[in-house]
């Protein structure tokens, strides 16, 4: 099979998404008086000296890195057909207690980063573990659930800020948590500029990259080469054929919900290790959010939340230059929006044709959000685990 | 075609009267990529008429029935309803020209209700808001009129295969069809249910409505068709009168060879028990148990087979032996150990196969490969998995092995299961529940859906694994083959076991007779 007609449907989506998202944005800017070509031309723009252009692409790939995370935790949820809308609070809650748990210990450098790492996953992985007991035991939504976790996440996290965690001065502008002993802080990578000759950019590039490399790899091989990945990829296209070729469903939920909690639980770390070294009133927020988009662009597959992230953080970066050359900065959030809509409108079209030419047995629809997204119609929500099969309808 | 009765599909089998046909079907070419799957089919049926379409599986009978009810496009060909070309874009376009189709696999959504399935697509509304009153009484209406025997609020998701099949029809009928298309509607009724089934088709055809339905019991389509159409290889081999074509020659037209019989040889009934139910009862919520206080055994080499009409508890005692319901009481043994509490992994990795009745709701994954498939319900063992890894490639050239011995027709192991013919995807998941050689194999209908020659392989496929020690328990509502297979005979009514039977002297309409009470409830021979 070649690779054209492996690839072709994969990014038949999300490229028409993109596409359609220009098209949009551009009516929308031309609408607006603005002249898109021109706005497009400062984005595209990283500057004129070499220096400036590492600077710009550090930048990105730093914003890349949470977003890749936020993405990988949401479509390790979306494959069994599972939204963890959730993800915001999971994050937010576990930053700020490994944060705190971070400065309140002294430990030899890696370990006092891998404890750092490990409280993040525990707080958010238990934060996520409660949407999915509601779920195996008293059948709620976790649509409903984990947003409203969300709320109550943000309102723990800003009680503990301003209360027991607070490390910063009484009547700072800013309220922080105590910074990270020097133990805990991760170095940048920015020895590889040197490494190639290039020159040294004044911003760090985050040594968290490798963990989400790592992490991605990781995330990749238990979806599609484990049993636990069969498992989950099964109950996600079928949860009544799941149960019947073994699969617990209720297990399966909890354990899912819990993985996704776990990477949800590293995506305040990046900036958390590799900058601030402590929790502010003004930490990253809204990560969690855009990963349901950068999920949703990357159909759930580790490599294609990578260039989702990677294109979000680009679009990201081009907010201050926009505003710098007094463009309306909504112009990027409106591309945004416009890809999301256009993503979920493209992975529909790209589903039916995929299923048009199925004979070929290469056009593999992914699952995930195709799988429970109610694009089948009569099924609104996803089903409750356990529950009969939701693919009724699926030939029409 | 020398068979006599069969005359060639030449425009003259047309209409003798000149009256237009309800429906004609020209030179219909549907092509999927590497697949031709209906070659210039040629079909006419008269209005008023009950038209049978049979022919082996993956002929193209669901292919061309989609075409007809505007689900797909045709890539040659015309359509003409009444004498008139039509263009189908939807069968939103085809139900507004008065057709409806019940598909071979149900699409009813389980977490509805059967009004809320129903009226799904064509809500009554009043004022601009849905009527649910009305629907309730239309359906009800319908539901009277043809005797479906419907209650609008129950839920999908607590009826059986049969009660399913009816709100199929009902849902049909309530869009106003005059045209249905039927595509394998008996397939796992037992013959009480498929003579209502055709006392209603009767009276729709009294009605004049035209009737268009796919079978692969050819028995059953001589008695109730008006006409046949036979369909081999995608393409019409030709018309065949039902008085006068015997169901031997039917098969020989469609596949050329005889039709099978399920007869099974000498006894192989060993003295180890391999399944005991003591007392098994799985309540329902609310009113009485759907399993109630069952006891059976069997024994290495026995084939149980239990009779009954749809609905009376097999799905749930299926349900219970696999560990996918609770009990609320009685233990379930398998050899001597008690298992009752084991899930269904558990049971499935100690040698439990599993052919389900809706092989769409537990069977498969349609949107996965058939290598994905293969090893559903298999993926803790080799060859699907070595530790807590999957072997992608043992898995896929276990499947392509497969496919090979068990006929399953589709390009290769990568092919989506979507793209299967319903009786070839039977075929895989019998072919991959009996590699995995179980030590009981429970079996609900398990050649559903198959052509006589598919279905003559299985029944020598159980009768080897019989012999060789297997136990089987079998459900199914053909009733030559329960009787033809089965070692035990035991009845099904409304959750109890209330007969046992000797296969060796019962006759079917004895059997028939136990399974609707008509014989009293006490134990017979
Ligand atoms: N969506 C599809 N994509 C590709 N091939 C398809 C698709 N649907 C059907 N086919 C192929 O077309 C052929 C005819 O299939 P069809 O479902 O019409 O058979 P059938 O006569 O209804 O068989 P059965 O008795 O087993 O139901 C088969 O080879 C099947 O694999
Ligand atoms: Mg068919």
């Amino acid at each position: 099979m070649s690779v054209v007609r492996r690839l072709g449907p994969a990014l038949l989506a999300p490229v028409l998404a993109v596409v359609v998202a220009l098209v949009i944005s551009s009516a929308v800017m031309a609408a607006l008086a603005v002249n898109p070509f021109d706005v497009f031309g400062v984005m595209l723009d990283f500057g004129e000296t070499p220096g400036q252009q590492i600077t710009a692409m550090v930048v990105i790939v730093n914003r890349a890195i949470p977003l890749f995370l936020s993405g990988l935790a949401v479509a390790v949820a979306f494959r069994m057909g599972l939204f963890n809308i959730g993800v915001e609070g999971q994050y937010r809650l576990a930053t700020i207690v490994a944060a705190a748990a971070g400065a309140a210990v002294t430990l030899p450098g890696p370990l006092h980063i891998g404890f750092i790492v490990l409280v993040a996953v525990v707080v958010a992985a238990l934060w996520a573990g409660i949407v999915a007991v509601l779920k195996v035991t008293r059948g709620v939504s976790e649509v409903i659930s984990s947003i409203m976790m969300n709320f109550i996440a943000l309102g723990i996290a800003s009680y503990l800020l301003t209360g027991p965690f607070r490390g910063s001065p009484e009547g700072a502008s800013i309220i922080a948590t105590a910074d990270i002993p020097e133990s805990g802080q991760m170095p940048g990578l920015n020895g590889i500029f040197d490494l190639f000759g290039l020159a040294n950019p004044p911003r760090q590039l985050y040594g968290f990259l490798l963990i989400a490399i790592v992490v991605g790899v990781l995330i990749a091989v238990l979806l599609n080469r484990t049993r636990f990945g069969f498992d989950l990829k099964a109950s996600g296209m079928s949860p009544s054929a799941a149960s019947a070729s073994g699969v617990n469903a209720r297990a399966m939920v909890i354990k899912t919900m819990l993985l996704s909690g776990a990477v949800a639980g590293l995506i305040g770390l990046p900036d958390l290790l590799g900058n601030t070294h402590s929790y502010t009133t003004d930490f990253t927020a809204g990560l969690g959010f855009l990963g349901i988009a950068v999920a949703l662009l990357g159909r759930n597959k580790p490599f294609g939340i990578a260039l989702a992230a990677l294109l979000f953080a680009f679009l990201d970066r081009s907010l201050v230059p926009l505003q710098i050359a007094d463009y309306p900065s909504s112009v990027v959030t409106i591309v945004q929006g416009t890809i999301v809509l256009a993503v979920v409108v493209a992975n529909e079209i790209a589903r039916r044709v995929a299923r048009r030419s199925a004979a070929g047995g290469t056009a593999a629809p992914s699952g995930g959000p195709t799988a429970g997204d109610g694009s089948t119609g009569a099924v609104p929500t996803p089903p409750p685990p356990g529950s009969t099969d939701q693919r009724q309808g699926a030939q029409l | 075609m020398a068979a006599t009765g069969v005359t060639g599909s030449s425009p003259a089998a047309g209409s003798p009267e000149g009256a237009p046909l309800a429906v004609e079907l020209r030179g219909i070419t549907k092509r999927f990529p590497g697949v031709v799957a209906n070659r210039d089919i040629e079909l006419r049926v008269r209005r008023g008429e009950v038209h049978a379409i049979v022919g082996e599986n993956g002929a193209g009978k669901s292919t061309l029935m989609k075409t007809l009810y505007g689900m797909h496009r045709p890539d040659e060909g015309s359509i003409l309803l009444d004498g008139r070309e039509v263009h189908f874009r939807s069968p939103a376009d085809a139900i507004a020209a008065g057709i409806g189709m019940v598909h071979q696999h149900f699409m009813l959504a389980d977490n509805f209700t059967v009004l809320e399935n129903i009226v799904l697509g064509s809500e009554p509304t009043k004022g601009g808001r849905l009527d649910l009153a009305e629907g309730r009484r239309r359906i009800r209406d319908i539901s009277a009129r043809y005797a479906l025997d419907l209650d609008p609020d129950e839920l999908v998701e607590n009826l059986g295969v049969g009660d399913r099949q009816r709100v199929e029809i009902a849902k049909v009928l309530y869009r106003g069809a005059t045209t249905l298309i039927l595509d394998e509607p008996t397939a796992v009724l037992v013959p009480q249910e498929v003579d209502e089934l055709f006392g209603n088709l009767a009276e729709l055809k009294r009605e004049g409505l035209t009737v268009i339905f796919i079978s692969h019991k050819l028995d059953e389509v001589r008695k109730v068709a008006d006409s046949i159409t036979v369909i081999r290889r995608g393409t019409t081999v030709g018309e065949a009168d039902p008085k006068t074509t015997t169901a031997r020659q039917l098969a020989e037209m469609m596949v050329g060879s005889e039709l099978p019989s399920p007869e099974t040889r000498t006894s192989t009934v060993r003295d180890v028990v391999v399944l005991e139910l003591r007392g098994v009862t799985v309540a329902t919520p609310g009113g009485r148990p759907a399993v109630d206080d069952v006891d059976l055994t069997i024994r290495e080499g026995e084939v149980l087979g239990i009779a009954g009409v749809e609905g009376n508890g097999q799905a749930e005692l299926v349900d219970a032996i696999m560990g996918l319901r609770p009990l609320t009481a009685g233990t379930v043994l398998f050899g001597d150990q008690d298992i009752s509490s084991w899930s269904t992994r558990d049971r499935r990795e100690a040698g439990f196969g599993f052919i389900p009745e809706d092989r769409h709701r537990q069977g498969m994954l349609l949107e996965g490969t058939l290598w994905e498939n293969r090893i559903l319900g298999h993926q803790t063992r080799p060859p699907a998995s070595k530790g807590w890894f999957i072997d992608r490639k043992a898995s896929r050239s276990d499947t392509a092995r497969i496919m090979k011995d068990y006929d399953v027709r589709a390009p290769g192991p990568d092919t989506l299961a979507v793209a299967l013919s319903g009786g070839n995807q039977q075929k895989l998941i019998v072919g991959r529940e009996m590699e995995s050689g179980p030590r009981l194999l429970v079996a609900a209908h398990p050649t559903r859906g198959v052509d006589v020659g598919a279905q003559a392989a299985i029944w020598e496929l159980l009768k080897d694994a019989r012999a060789e020690g297997m136990a089987i328990l079998l459900i199914s509502a053909d009733l030559d083959e329960l009787i033809g297979l089965s070692d035990t005979l035991r009845v099904m009514l409304r959750g109890r076991l209330v007969a046992t039977l000797d296969p060796g002297t019962c006759t079917p309409e004895q059997l028939g007779g136990h399974m609707t009470g008509a014989h009293g409830t006490a134990g017979a021979a």
